[in-house]
């Protein structure tokens, strides 16, 4: 084991804060670019019927057992009759997103505006911090830890003997990317903090299909059986009262 | 729907407001957050922040919050001119505002202009159609005139697209007991009850109009209603006791004695009691009446 590693305090000065600042000041300065280059989008209305749709699919699966079981069939039929049930999607129409998303020019437009202020600034960074700062030890975390943290704290120095609880400038960089979302949500008010991670999870959660879902509910409200469940209600009705007499 | 924690804390800030305690923009960001409709007290405190240059500078960007605010609570209270000085003062700031624009014809609906604030809403609409506060706002418009089957038309469009919002449900709803149109009325209701299934006054609301209703069946259906209601709310509700006690008695004289399990029931003798011991405890006056009522019904054993 290597002997205990001194930091000089340049390091400090001229490693690790300006590092944390100027990965602060790049969030909030990203938020105002991104802010202007928001574009107000009108919604689909048939998108937005959809969704309300399966809400309410959803909400007559959850509820059907309160309502009259002539009155469930009924709403069932308007959900899912092969006709013109507002479930039910007819084969081959069903769109595919990618397609839908080449025939909108803005969709793409908004797409790259939203890569661009998210991959542009953090290469830069990135390729900042790996020019100036590749290789420094800028600070030493003060409780000891295993080995697998080695590639988590010592990103960029391959040295096996250095002790684990030293972190390196690239790994602090990495550090600050993804934990300075509590610092933006209170410099930026809360609503308005998103992290990078949180943008990465959007960006893998697009492209899903709408009219799949439809189908999964129409699927599950068919097997659906109805057991009307007020008849139970009166007699629990009447032991809550008889409580309340006796 | 505000909570228990959040209603105890508005009327905590509300009192200490009212009483002078300072705080005024906190109690102003609650109510706007709780969405409750608080409009003279808002438009009350929110005037002397606005009046006083000191107060409204530190806001900062948010004082034109608080004017959109002001203005809204301001046409509530039929204040136009405050309103108007608000919307003004808003317009200095955004001239082009789609948002603005919404005030300015919330300002004209105020004022009881029709045409003309029928004429800013299309406009607004045509930039966004499914702006769900502004087709809301035509519904209350057509209401205002008492245009009642316009409001339908107007309720039912809204809801093609937006069919999982159930204050719109609640809204037909009503419109629709107020037109004696029970069937429709019923339809809305297991809507409400569907999408909140907890809440015992959506039940009632059903129970009532299946009641009004009549039938056998119906009213078969309204008593499970009421008994679903008095179990929600733990015997509480006085109208679904009552209920219970009407829809016995008119099974009763419908089914004359044809129906044996109903009769084997003991829900609506259990109900008559629990009325009268409710009328001993709060208003023992009345309580000869009660019972007179209730042996008419012959439903107290």
């Amino acid at each position: 084991m290597a002997e205990d590693l001194v930091l000089d305090t340049p390091i400090r000065n001229w490693v690790l804060i300006p590092l944390s600042v100027v990965m602060v000041l790049i969030g909030v300065l990203r938020y105002f670019v991104s802010k202007l280059m928001r574009s107000f989008q009108v919604p689909d209305p048939k998108i937005v019927k959809e969704g309300q749709v399966v809400v309410r699919a959803r909400n007559l699966r959850a509820g059907a057992n309160f309502i009259p079981a002539k009155s469930f069939r009924a709403r069932r039929f308007y959900f899912s009759n092969e006709e013109n049930g507002l479930l039910h999607v007819p084969k081959g129409q069903g769109q595919n997103p990618q397609a839908q998303m080449f025939s909108d020019p803005n969709m793409a437009m908004d797409m790259m505006k939203k890569n661009l202020s998210m991959i542009i600034p953090q290469t830069l960074t990135f390729a900042w911090v790996n020019f100036f700062f590749s290789g420094f030890v800028a600070a030493k975390i003060p409780f000891p830890l295993t080995q697998r943290f080695r590639s988590m704290l010592q990103n960029g120095i391959d040295l096996s003997t250095v002790d684990v609880s030293y972190v390196s400038s690239r790994s602090w960089y990495f550090l600050n990317l993804f934990g300075l979302r509590g610092l933006f949500s209170l410099i930026l008010g809360e609503e308005n903090a998103m992290d990078d991670t949180q943008r990465m999870m959007q960006m893998g959660g697009f492209g899903f299909d709408p009219s799949k879902n439809l189908g999964a509910e129409k699927d599950n409200l068919d097997i659906m059986q109805h057991d009307w469940a007020m008849p139970k209600f009166e007699q629990r009705a009447e032991a809550v009262l008889r409580k309340l007499v006796h | 729907m505000v909570s228990k924690t959040e209603q105890t804390q508005l009327e905590r800030l509300e009192n200490q407001v009212d009483n002078g305690g300072g705080g005024a923009w906190e109690y102003l960001c609650l109510v706007r957050k709780l969405k409750v409709r608080r409009s003279e007290k808002v438009l009350k405190h929110g005037l002397s922040i606005l009046n006083d240059h000191r107060k409204r500078s530190s806001l900062g960007s948010e004082e034109w919050t608080l004017y959109e605010q002001v203005a809204v609570a301001a046409m509530d209270c039929q204040c136009l001119d405050v309103a108007k000085d608000c919307i003004n003062a808003l317009m200095k700031r955004f001239p082009e505002s789609k948002r603005v624009g919404k005030l300015e014809a919330m300002l004209l609906e105020a004022k009881g202009s029709w045409a003309e604030a029928e004429k800013a809403y299309s406009s607004l609409l045509e930039d966004n159609p499914l702006d769900q506060g502004i087709l809301k706002r035509r519904v209350a418009m057509a209401k205002a005139q008492g245009d009642v089957s316009g409001a339908i038309d107007c309720l039912n469009k809204y809801l093609e697209t937006f069919m999982a919002d159930h204050d719109a449900w609640r809204d037909l709803a009503e419109i629709y007991v107020s037109l004696q149109m029970y069937k429709q009325a019923a339809f809305c209701y297991e809507e409400l009850i569907l999408s909140q299934p907890t809440v015992p006054l959506h039940h009632l609301a059903y129970a009532d109009v299946l009641y009004t209703l009549g039938g056998l069946e119906n009213l078969q259906a309204a008593k499970k209603y009421y008994a679903s209601t008095i179990d929600l709310t733990g015997g509480k509700n006085t109208r679904a006791l009552f209920g219970v006690c009407l829809c016995s008695s008119a099974i009763g004289q419908l089914a004359k004695g044809r129906n044996k399990e109903d009769k084997e029931s003991e829900l609506q003798s259990l109900a008559a009691a629990a009325l009268e011991k409710d009328y001993k405890r709060r208003a023992p006056a009345t309580l000869s009446l009660i019972t007179t009522a209730l042996k008419s019904l012959k439903v107290s054993s």
